[in-house]
């Protein structure tokens, strides 16, 4: 596969090179049909794999009931739910089905669905279209939350989630749709599944992150080298499960590290990256742990607002120089 | 309908029956922990919608489940290692009494979310279509449940995409404590509701159990021949309290549950209308309250799973393998 993709291209090649190779799979969602997606993600699709690529009514909760049951009968349905804060009309079934299913029945059942959503302010469409709920479903056992922050790794790892025999919260990002270029590259199965990827090397202080805070996060990494502050930039790629020898191999090396994520910081994955630090690399850590997220409030649809809200390059500077103090 | 398949009607119900007051019994002696929504008194929508589907047909259930499991073919003895927590039973212990589950038998299962079972059903179902089966689903659901969005979504987009699905609303009264006469109205009351998502509803009274059956059978031929859902509310009487939990019925006079049972027990009135003499009655029922007893004594054989095992099965078996490789 040649040639440079954007990432929502990299979306809509891993759902065609899936339909393409397993019949199993088919996509269901809101305006993906006629309309090719909102962000294009299905666009072509419904006319090169007839009645696989199916619009849903207005109705999430039922699109993922169904879905769910549709895998428990031997298909691989993948969901795109239209933007992240509209998931929360879905989540007893996320939540209590398909995150339960195969447990509670003790192994009758699999849930091999793929739910496709995009989170990100950054594109102004304000407080309900634009939250990072990551966290939310890293919290539910029997999930796997994926969040890629490139063209390789947005095609590569959906493609695996859609092979996946857990549910998978595929969470991509809005702000790189038409953004984010590269080509997809070779296959990396190591990696690509449930690993996480060290997008700068560097001896200071490790840095992870994930979505489109990886860019951010490398812009920093960038303008710090030239004051001689060298980050390593890991992107988790998996919120659950998250690579944690990488981390730890990572962190070894530099003695600190700080956790940069849109979401919401209090409560948020980067507490529990902070906390599984603290208490298995404790010996490793020259400076306390910090984190640089989203303060506590919605994000607003005011691009000067919003600015203030995300984590960007200069919070993100301002935090390592704290650190690399210490 | 054959003499046969009249006869195996009532048998189902005396089996629901039998088991579920044994249910009790453990429960009140202190042999079976947990809680337990007693479906006594509603026999005959289950055995009457389940009689007519075929083996590999799907069905789905509620909280109130057992029923539904019985009918469909679980075995009783698998039913009550669930609800006593033993490995044998058809979840290993995991689920209990408001998670049975059994895909041999077609039993895609209960939910205690309520009416949560009823889009796996649909998307079964269609699903199933799709790979060339030829089958249904029947999803139960109460007039609690009639209350729920996802009931409302599911019928939508049944209606858009086509589905064979039936579902069957056990109208039993009593949303817990909220009489159905203030969230509906007049029992057919949630039929006319479904019915207004252009698919055919109907309304049939449950304590008679060949009602029931003559209905759903031909429901469910027309579900099978034309892919489309339908809607189908069979009134029944609700007996006990909501579950063990609520022991004082404090919403309703003491006697209700028993006076409904007089009026309207769908076992009385199936003896009535098989006709079954006394006696003929009586030996039935004590052959099948022989199976129970087997099917119990056999249950309490089994073992608890290991508590080690508490945390497995969660994900898939190739994920967890690579969890306790890599620490997560």
């Amino acid at each position: 596969m040649a040639g440079e993709l954007k990432y929502a291209e990299a979306i809509r090649q891993a759902l065609a090179d899936e339909l393409a190779s397993d019949p199993a799979v088919v996509v269901m969602g809101q305006e993906i049909e006629a309309l090719g997606g909102v962000f294009t993600a299905t666009q072509g699709l419904a006319e090169n794999f007839a009645d696989r690529v199916l619009d849903t009514p207005l109705a999430e909760s039922a699109t993922v009931g169904w879905a769910i049951g549709a895998a428990m009968a031997g298909l691989r349905p993948v969901v795109e739910i239209m933007f992240m804060d509209f998931i929360t009309t879905a989540m007893d079934q996320i939540v209590n089905s398909a995150a339960k299913l195969r447990y509670m029945t003790g192994g009758q059942v699999a849930v091999p669905i793929v739910i496709r959503t995009p989170s990100d302010a950054g594109t102004g469409h304000g407080p309900q279209h634009s939250q990072h709920l990551e966290t939310w479903f890293a919290h539910v056992p029997g999930l796997v939350v994926a969040m890629p922050s490139t063209v390789p790794d947005a095609y590569w790892m959906l493609r695996h989630s859609i092979q996946d025999d857990n549910p998978v919260v595929f969470v991509e990002s809005k702000y790189l749709y038409f953004r984010e270029n590269g080509e997809i590259g070779p296959h990396d199965p190591a990696s690509h599944l449930y690993g996480a990827r060290i997008a700068r090397s560097g001896s200071s202080v490790t840095i992870v992150t994930a979505g489109r805070m990886v860019a951010e996060t490398l812009a920093a990494a960038e303008s710090l080298d030239t004051e001689g502050i060298d980050c390593e930039v890991i992107d988790l790629r998996f919120i659950w499960p998250y690579d944690r020898e990488t981390l730890t191999e990572s962190v070894e090396r530099t003695n600190r590290l700080i956790v940069v994520h849109e979401a919401v910081r209090d409560f948020g994955w980067g507490g529990e990256i902070c906390a599984w630090a603290a208490s298995e690399l404790f010996y490793s850590l020259d400076a306390p742990i910090c984190r640089v997220a989203s303060p506590r409030a919605p994000i607003p649809f005011a691009s000067p607002l919003e600015s203030a809200i995300v984590p960007g390059q200069a919070a993100i500077e301002s935090a390592v120089r704290d650190l690399a103090r210490h | 309908m054959t003499p046969t398949g009249r006869l195996e009607l009532y048998e189902t119900m005396v089996r629901i029956r039998k088991l579920e007051t044994s249910i009790e019994t453990l429960h009140y002696g202190g042999r079976m922990h947990g809680s337990f929504h007693s479906s006594i008194g509603q026999e005959g929508a289950a055995a009457g919608v389940i009689g007519c589907l075929r083996s590999t047909d799907l069905v789905t259930s509620t909280h109130r489940g057992h029923g539904h499991a019985v009918a469909k073919g679980m075995r009783p003895a698998t039913i009550v290692a669930e609800l006593l927590g033993l490995q044998q039973g058809s979840s290993g212990g995991r689920g209990g009494s408001m998670h049975l589950h059994d895909i041999a038998c077609g039993f895609l299962g209960e939910n205690a979310i309520v009416a949560g079972g009823v889009p796996w059903a649909a998307g079964a179902a269609w699903a199933s279509r799709r790979l060339g089966k030829d089958l249904v689903a029947v999803s139960f659901v109460g007039d609690g449940g009639a209350a729920q969005g996802v009931l409302a979504e599911t019928l939508r987009m049944a209606r858009t995409w086509g589905t064979p699905l039936l579902v069957a609303c056990e109208n039993n009264h009593l949303a817990h404590s909220m009489p159905v006469e203030r969230t509906f109205g007049e029992p057919g009351s949630i039929a006319a509701w479904a019915a207004g998502f252009g698919m055919r509803a109907e309304y049939v009274a449950g304590d008679d159990v060949f009602a029931v059956n003559r209905l759903a059978a031909e429901m469910v031929e027309e579900v099978r021949t034309t892919g489309r859902a339908a809607f189908l509310e069979v009134e029944v009487w609700r007996v006990r309290a909501h579950s063990l939990n609520d022991p004082d019925y404090r919403y309703l006079p003491k006697d209700f549950g028993k006076s409904h049972l007089q009026t309207h027990d769908p076992i009385a009135n199936a003896e009535r209308d098989l006709p079954l003499s006394g006696a003929e009655a009586a030996a039935i029922r004590e052959q099948i309250a022989r199976e129970i007893t087997r099917a119990i004594d056999a249950a309490f054989e089994g073992q608890t799973a290991p508590v080690r095992s508490a945390t497995t099965g969660v994900y898939s078996d190739a994920f967890e393998r690579e969890s306790r490789l890599r620490g997560w």
